[in-house]
């Protein structure tokens, strides 16, 4: 999955036993980063 | 029974209008006005495809957003389900205008180019392709072209005498078209809504004229009214015609 440090702008990748925390700073807010995919939306 | 219909226009642009009809029944009027509504079909967005969306909205919120812009729609080249290609690309900082999607038909275009979609800040853009379908108003209410439409019984005023001296000339309040005595249509919005200014020191007897009612009638920009009007028509007709089929069968 990944996030990028609201702090240190850079990205981060998350594994499940690293916790919540930017390795380079220790920032615990990270930013769920945008899919590059195209996304499909029903206008309904 | 067979009625000669009679209209005359009061009012007349592209996208709004009143006019009267004589000859109709409030069953038959009240059928036009709802074919109006929800039976002529429109062109609308509904599926959206965001290659990148950085604003600060959804990308569902946008969607809903330009599902309400309207297309003009040349009906006579689509058919019910028919889809047509629409894209936008815009960076910011700049504000993205329903004027800046483009369409990959010709005939089909924004009928209002200024409407915001979304701001966008430096960084931010937006860019999406979707496809605009061809539905009725009943299906979804974004499909609706004519988007107010209603009608009041035409009224006819006539002068009974002089008001009495001491008498109080209160405000006389009717919304709508009047029929004069001499058979003028002046429409309510000429003497304010308010009949004392009309015939001043008048006393007055207001009546519904049956069979005469003026409709409002206003369009998205979708259409003209006059197509409106005659694609409504053409909807009871042919739902005339389906019932007759049946019944024969």
């Amino acid at each position: 999955m990944s996030y990028k440090c609201s702090r240190c702008k850079r990205d981060v990748e998350l594994d499940e036993y690293g916790g919540v925390r930017c390795p380079y700073c220790g920032h615990r807010v990270l930013l769920k980063e945008r899919a590059r995919d195209i996304k499909e939306v029903d206008v309904r | 029974m067979t009625t000669e219909f009679d209209v005359e226009f009061i009012e007349r642009t592209d996208r709004n209008a009143r006019f009267l009809v004589r000859g109709l029944t409030p069953a038959f009027a009240n059928g036009i006005r709802r074919a109006m509504v929800a039976d002529v079909p429109t062109l609308s967005i509904d599926t959206v495809r965001f290659v990148e969306n950085s604003s600060v909205m959804f990308d569902e919120m946008i969607a809903l957003r330009l599902g309400l812009i309207p297309l003009t729609t040349p009906l006579d080249d689509f058919e019910l389900g028919d889809t047509v290609t629409v894209a936008l690309d815009v960076e910011g900082p700049a504000t993205a205008y329903s004027g800046d999607i483009v369409t990959s038909e010709p005939g089909v275009e924004v009928a209002d180019k200024n409407i915001p979609i979304i701001k966008l800040n430096s960084g931010q853009r937006l860019e999406f392709e979707a496809d605009a379908v061809l539905d009725r108003g009943k299906d979804h209410a974004k499909h609706q072209g004519g988007v107010a439409v209603g009608y009041r019984h035409l009224q006819k005023v006539e002068v009974d005498g002089d008001l009495g001296e001491f008498d109080d000339e209160e405000p006389q309040i009717l919304r709508g078209v009047i029929e004069t005595e001499d058979g003028e249509l002046i429409a309510s919005s000429e003497f304010d809504h308010d009949l004392t200014k009309l015939y001043p020191g008048k006393e007055l007897s207001v009546t519904d004229v049956p069979g005469a009612f003026v409709f409002h009638v206003e369009t998205d920009g979708s259409f003209s009214v006059e197509e409106l009007v005659d694609r409504a028509a053409e909807t009871i007709g042919d739902r005339a015609d389906e019932l007759k089929n049946a019944v024969a069968v």
